[in-house]
């Protein structure tokens, strides 16, 4: 039935059951698993106003925001590579934008037959607003989408 | 995620659609807008929105900001506008810098000296007010750490200024932010209807406003809403220089703030930030201060003519046309201000940042009120 799971993966443990969801689910149909993390790209346009903050100490802020997120990321690609272990076609995709438009985006593309999402993903690391993020989803996807708590 | 500031100039043409957006929206709020809400007789009182509701050309533009980008273009600004709303932080900077001519050294020192009293006290105790609740709450120790200069010395800048010292993960950081700009929009619109409704003068509304309201951009705002007259003596003028005073105390706030983390952190603890104070004066120390007191060194030198003192002789041609053009260009800026306000993440900000914010924030607000009433007589107008 499926032959493409999409997953968004972010390290936590909040993930680790959407991502044992999705590998269980390609492992029964022989579907090819995708794991996704989004670095946040919105983070500039959240501290916006910040106009007292020379050039350099407003960049050396969003360098120190991007490293733990580039941490973040690369937990992330270990417990996706961890839990598919023994599937035989997976990869692991680094993308970077808004998380709640780049998910949106997989959520209503022809390929994608399936989007699993936790509905803690990428709050390890992000702003307030991607609490809202599954909402969105859940009102925005046009393909089958998989809301785990 | 990178700031990508290539510099104005070449940034010019693809800030040009949001800069057209920003200069259109001003330019119809002060020549069609304000006249006409002056003139329009509502509830039977001719001006009625100027009198009772205090709208100006300052709170219209941020409004307007608003209303771009959390209802016409759905919670995002477009692209094609977003380098012109970007360059909005570039004017208020020009702004400050340019407010130097409405001081002279002497003036600067009369005013100042009472700003220092009160804003390093104000600093000092927002800090150990922060500490002291989050330890109570069991909040991080980084978020603490944030949440104690965000609160105490400018909000925002102060933030990220912080975080890397204290280690705060982006979440943190991303939860103070919140709560310091919910907080901070919220005292930005009641503070001119509490300042009018005291019968505050200039003098005690911006003492107020400066030591009171969280974040620098709105400090601005709430005096120009207030009297958006830019002269010596009007409330942006008094409430700048406690702004200033703020935004000078930052390095010193992050060397304290850090100090106090590593102390707290057992001694295995490796990694993050540790800075001198030299490091983080060079750092953190913002640019546009200096801008700002070379203004006032040329005006003090004459540089620009008679400076329009009260009592004195009139301001001259060249100082009445800088701030002609300080109000148009604070009124481009806080129109981009409004449109980085975003209400999606305001609305999610919660938890135990918020409920120390808001009993940091208005514990501060209150107090700062209180003392302008208390020490009137003692404020030194200039």
């Amino acid at each position: 039935m499926y032959r493409q799971i999409v997953v968004a993966v972010d390290g936590s443990a909040a993930t680790a059951e959407a991502l044992e969801h999705a590998a269980h689910l390609a492992r029964r149909s022989g579907a090819a698993l995708t794991g996704v993390f989004v670095l946040d790209g919105n983070w500039a346009d959240f501290i916006g106003n910040d106009w007292q903050s020379s050039k350099g100490a407003r960049q050396g802020f969003l360098d120190y925001i991007r490293q733990e997120q580039e941490e973040q990321a690369e937990a992330a690609r270990g417990q996706f590579e961890a839990a598919v272990a023994g599937l035989e076609s997976t990869q692991f995709s680094l993308l970077a934008g808004d998380p709640t438009e780049e998910l949106v985006k997989l959520a209503s593309q022809p390929s994608t037959d399936l989007l699993v999402v936790s509905r803690q993903v990428f709050q390890v690391s992000g702003r307030p607003s991607l609490k809202s993020l599954a909402k969105t989803l859940a009102q925005k996807a046009t393909r089958p989408l998989l809301l785990l708590g | 995620m990178s700031d990508n500031s290539p510099g104005f100039f070449q940034k010019l043409p693809s800030a040009l659609p949001g800069l057209v957006l920003i200069v259109l929206t001003m330019v119809v709020i002060r020549q069609w807008l304000e006249p006409w809400m002056t003139n329009a007789a509502i509830f039977g009182q001719k001006g009625w929105m100027v009198k009772v509701l205090h709208l100006n050309y300052i709170l219209l533009g941020i409004i307007c900001g608003m209303l771009y980008r959390n209802v016409i273009f759905g919670g995002r600004m477009p692209a094609i506008f977003s380098d012109g709303f970007k360059l909005s932080r570039l004017m208020i900077k020009t702004g400050i810098i340019l407010l130097g001519s409405l001081y002279t050294v002497q003036g600067i020192v009369k005013l100042g000296s009472m700003a220092v009293f009160l804003i390093g006290g104000f600093v000092i105790m927002t800090i150990v007010m922060v500490l002291w609740l989050g330890k109570l709450l069991k909040l991080d120790r980084s978020m603490t750490g944030v949440l104690a200069n965000a609160l105490s010395v400018c909000g925002v800048s102060a933030a990220v200024a912080t975080s890397p010292a204290v280690e705060a993960k982006a979440s943190q950081v991303a939860y103070a932010i919140a709560t310091i700009l919910g907080f901070g929009i919220l005292t930005m619109f009641i503070s001119p209807f509490i300042g009018h409704a005291l019968g505050f003068t200039d003098l005690q509304y911006g003492a107020w406003i400066g030591t009171g309201i969280l974040n620098s951009g709105q400090v601005l705002a709430a005096a120009l809403a207030f009297n958006p007259n830019v002269a010596p003596g009007t409330s942006v003028s008094v409430a700048e220089i406690w702004n200033i005073m703020r935004v000078i105390s930052i390095p010193f706030a992050v060397f304290a703030v850090t100090v106090w983390y590593w102390a707290g952190k057992e001694e295995s603890a490796e990694g993050g930030q540790k800075k001198t104070l030299g490091t983080l004066l060079v750092e953190k120390f913002p640019v546009f201060v200096i801008g700002f007191m070379v203004m006032v060194a040329l005006t003090s030198m004459g540089a620009f003519g008679e400076v329009g003192v009260k009592g004195g002789a009139p301001a001259s041609d060249t100082i009445k046309m800088l701030r002609l053009w300080m109000t148009w260009i604070f009124g481009f800026g806080l129109v981009g201000l409004g449109g980085y306000i975003d209400f999606k993440e305001l609305a999610k900000a919660g938890g135990t940042p918020l409920k120390v914010g808001l009993i940091v924030g208005t514990t501060k607000y209150v107090l700062a009120l209180l003392l302008v009433i208390l020490i009137k007589d003692y404020l030194v107008a200039i």
